[in-house]
């Protein structure tokens, strides 16, 4: 396969649009939470492996290209109220910048770690869309609110979980875009800036996702909350995540 | 030592850990192990306290290499007692006062995570830890002011808060970017000692990188410390618990003056900046309290008396007084802490019995009736100018002989006996029935005010700058062009002189006005009353980027 057709290829799961737009359909169609949960996890490392075999030097529009990407998904995240949609943006804007440190010769095996940990926190909020599905019929920002009063349990991983997708430290998308902004201040700031203003876009986007949610009077209608074991699951993962983080803040910064 | 702080540091976080674990089994009487927590943490902070204060030398704690340092120097301990101090208040009054909520464990967790955030910040001795823990303030934040999950409005000003943090914690995280490259460590002991060996050694863009990091370090504290045009989040973010409002204000706010603290090595080399704060500094100062003074809300305009008195503390750094600054932090801290934890219990008090002394300032302020005879206005006039004048020069003279060699010190002056004056002016316009009572006593109150400011701001300088040379150099830094420096100075004067006047003129003219210049001061008072219309500015701004996704994902078909 000719490289000019593995960066196109590695455009579709290491998202740039308009190539995106395809993962985006994929996310939106795709109903099963399990199928949905795994090609969150398996899309980027599919990216990180087609990238890996490339070997000429990438075309000069890459950057301008990635740079774009992931601006375009931040502003278009904020006006989303469908939370899987949502989550499919978010990580396009996100992924778009894993081409930033393969274009530096980033080793494989920490792309690979960049990856996962980047797609995880992804991952439970797919989860989480489908448990609000499952409850609610729709897991649609503004339309019932007040989760903090009706399922406070189910609430409070949701926060944590839009926390931690939205690169707070001390999760591990803090570091990798830490260590973007690191490497590429002193000799191509355009990128550092942009960064900057995207994370500020994600933590605009995610304080509207859980204002949207959480907040407002609760429901009189019984509604389930989550059960007491699936909290613990998913406070073992988000911590092995911000373990993951610090641990990762060590090797990389 | 070490062990101290560092325990000092982490009880929060047990603390946190133990209720989020421990609630369900054993219910809203867990609060009480975070109290004992916050009270033990303010014991050894204090213990802590006292040991910086016999003189040892500043001891770094490291976890991994350059990262995860705890710095147990005189800026991080002093502080580092006064958050545990203002928590623990904050602790105590919670423990009643959000009784009813339905989440009052949760609120303890986020206060004890705030409180350790907090520490962390002060403590930190590597750009890492400390960009870490200033990022989860402002995200903590967020969380404490939005505790009342059903009320739209406090979540809405809760996001401006978080918005403008992040807004802040930018240029940080840039600043530590930019010295990570240029010294290959994290470590803020070694990059502070490299900068002083060689100050001018790594440019930027063309630019000295101390230049560079003094800026965004100084845009970074803006943000937090509610600089004007990034201030719009603070006078609205009342809908908040009060304990929240009193943690706020007393602590989280005065965070801009820390870190222009922290880096005050930086800032020594990077003069023009330190100049540029003071000009930010002097106009949130003059905004805030303008905007204080026309407020009708009562809760707004404690907001934008903050922000006034951030704008002194910013300026105060910007005259080269930077633990002035820190003094200024604290005592602001604990007038402002104790003004919002106070408000519930004299609000109450007050509907039994307003309290109010029937003397004369309650015969001027209530009943309005003003004495008929005036002293002669010239006389009044003098002393207004002269005494405030002596009373400063005296204090100063007592503390160093050469004070008024270094120009922050006059800046302190000026606004000390533009107090000072207002003061006595603002006695004669009382008329009151025995004036010299009670100019007497505001003359007496200017003296105790000044005589502890001059010399607990000096016993602070000791203790933070113990070295007299770097204080110098501070000063030194933060100098004006004497041209421009003389200018200004004669120009505030003769305006706030000129404000004096007029102000005599309205009082002998029974406050007549012309048409046109009836007409400037509403115009003038509409400005005000829509607060220069910042907030508007911004609320514009984000419909437009708000449409313009909107409009975006229509044509990208949401896809």
């Amino acid at each position: 396969m000719s490289d000019t057709l593995l960066v196109i290829l590695a455009g579709i799961f290491l998202p740039l649009f308009p190539m995106s737009m395809l993962f985006n359909a994929v996310i939106d169609k795709t109903t099963n939470a399990l199928a949905r949960s795994i090609i969150i996890v398996v899309w980027p490392l599919c990216g990180v492996v087609i990238v890996s075999n490339i070997t000429v030097a990438q075309p000069i529009w890459l950057v301008p290209l990635v740079l774009f990407t992931s601006t375009l998904y931040a502003v278009r995240i904020l006006t989303l109220r469908d939370v899987t949609q949502w989550t499919g943006f978010l990580a396009t804007s996100l992924w778009a910048l894993l081409w930033i440190p393969v274009l530096q010769g980033t080793s494989a095996e920490l792309l690979y770690s960049y990856a996962v940990s980047m797609a995880l926190p992804l991952m439970l909020l797919v989860t989480l869309s489908t448990g609000l599905q499952k409850r609610f019929g729709a897991a649609y920002t503004d339309l019932y609110g007040g989760l903090a009063r009706t399922i406070p349990r189910f609430s409070g991983v949701l926060v944590v979980v839009v926390v931690a997708a939205v690169a707070t430290p001390v999760f591990p998308s803090f570091f990798i875009l830490f260590d973007i902004v690191v490497e590429t201040i002193a000799t191509e700031p355009a990128i550092s800036s942009v960064l900057l203003l995207n994370w500020l876009l994600w933590s605009w986007a995610g304080a509207r996702l859980i204002q949207g949610l959480i907040v407002g009077r609760a429901s009189q209608v019984k509604i389930l909350d989550m059960a007491k074991p699936t909290v613990g699951l998913y406070a073992i993962v988000l911590l092995g995540l911000a373990a993951g983080g610090l641990y990762m803040s060590g090797e990389i910064l | 030592m070490e062990r101290l702080i560092i325990t000092v540091a982490v009880l929060p976080l047990i603390s946190a850990l133990f209720i989020q674990l421990f609630a369900g089994q054993f219910g809203r009487s867990i609060v009480k192990v975070s109290v004992a927590v916050t009270t033990i943490g303010f014991l050894l902070s204090l213990v802590a306290l006292g040991v910086a204060l016999m003189g040892n030398d500043p001891v770094a704690m490291s976890m991994t290499g350059d990262k995860g340092i705890i710095l147990f120097d005189p800026l991080g301990t002093l502080l580092a007692a006064i958050i545990m101090g203002i928590s623990l208040i904050v602790h105590l009054y919670s423990v009643r006062y959000m009784a009813e909520e339905e989440a009052y464990g949760q609120f303890f967790v986020l206060l004890d995570l705030m409180t350790a955030a907090l520490l962390f910040m002060v403590v930190a001795g590597d750009l890492i830890t400390l960009v870490i823990s200033w990022y989860l303030v402002g995200v903590l934040l967020y969380f404490l002011l939005g505790q009342d999950t059903r009320s739209q409005t406090a979540y809405r000003f809760a996001f401006w808060t978080l918005i403008t943090y992040r807004v802040g914690d930018l240029p940080l995280i840039l600043a530590a970017a930019l010295l990570f490259n240029a010294y290959d460590t994290w470590s803020l002991t070694t990059i502070f000692a490299e900068i002083s060996a060689n100050p001018y050694t790594h440019q930027i863009f063309g630019l000295p990188l101390t230049e560079v990091v003094a800026v965004l370090i100084g845009l970074a504290a803006f943000a937090r410390s509610a600089q004007f045009l990034l201030h719009t989040w603070l006078p609205y973010t009342m809908d908040g618990p009060t304990p929240v409002s009193a943690l706020m204000h007393a602590g989280i706010v005065n965070a801009g003056g820390f870190l222009i603290n922290r880096f005050a090595p930086v800032f020594v080399h990077s003069g023009d900046v330190l100049n540029w704060i003071f000009i930010v500094g002097l106009i949130t100062a003059i905004f805030g309290s303008l905007l204080m003074l026309t407020q009708n809300d009562i809760k707004k305009a404690l907001g934008y008396s903050t922000m006034g008195q951030m704008g002194f503390m910013i300026m105060e750094c910007g005259i080269g007084a930077f633990s002035l600054a820190i003094y200024h932090m604290f005592a602001h801290g604990v007038f402002k802490g104790t003004m919002f934890l106070s408000a519930g219990g004299v609000i109450n008090d007050a509907r039994h019995d307003d309290g109010i002394p029937k003397d004369e300032l309650y015969t001027f302020a209530v009943e309005k009736q003003p004495n008929k005879a005036r002293q002669p206005w010239l006389l009044m006039a003098a002393i207004t100018l002269v005494v405030p004048l002596v009373i400063l020069v005296l204090a100063h003279l007592l503390i160093a002989q050469d004070y008024f060699q270094k120009q922050g010190a006059v800046v302190l002056l000026f606004f000390g006996w533009v107090t000072g004056a207002q003061l006595i002016f603002a006695t004669y316009r009382m008329r009151s029935q025995n004036i010299w009572r009670l100019v007497g006593l505001s003359v007496l109150s200017l003296v105790v005010v000044v005589l502890g400011y001059v010399f607990i701001s000096h016993a602070f300088d000791l203790f933070l700058y113990p070295d007299e040379a770097f204080r110098a150099q501070l000063y030194a830094a933060a100098s004006f062009d004497l041209l421009r420096f003389d200018v200004l100075v004669v120009v505030t004067t003769l305006i706030i002189v000129f404000g004096w006047l007029m102000t005599y003129y309205s009082e002998q003219n029974g406050y007549r006005r012309t048409q046109s210049s009836r007409r400037l001061w509403l115009n003038f008072y509409a400005l005000i009353s829509r607060e220069f219309y910042v907030s508007d500015i911004y609320t514009r701004l984000t419909r437009t980027i708000l449409a313009l996704s909107g409009r975006l994902n229509v044509w990208l078909r949401w896809l």
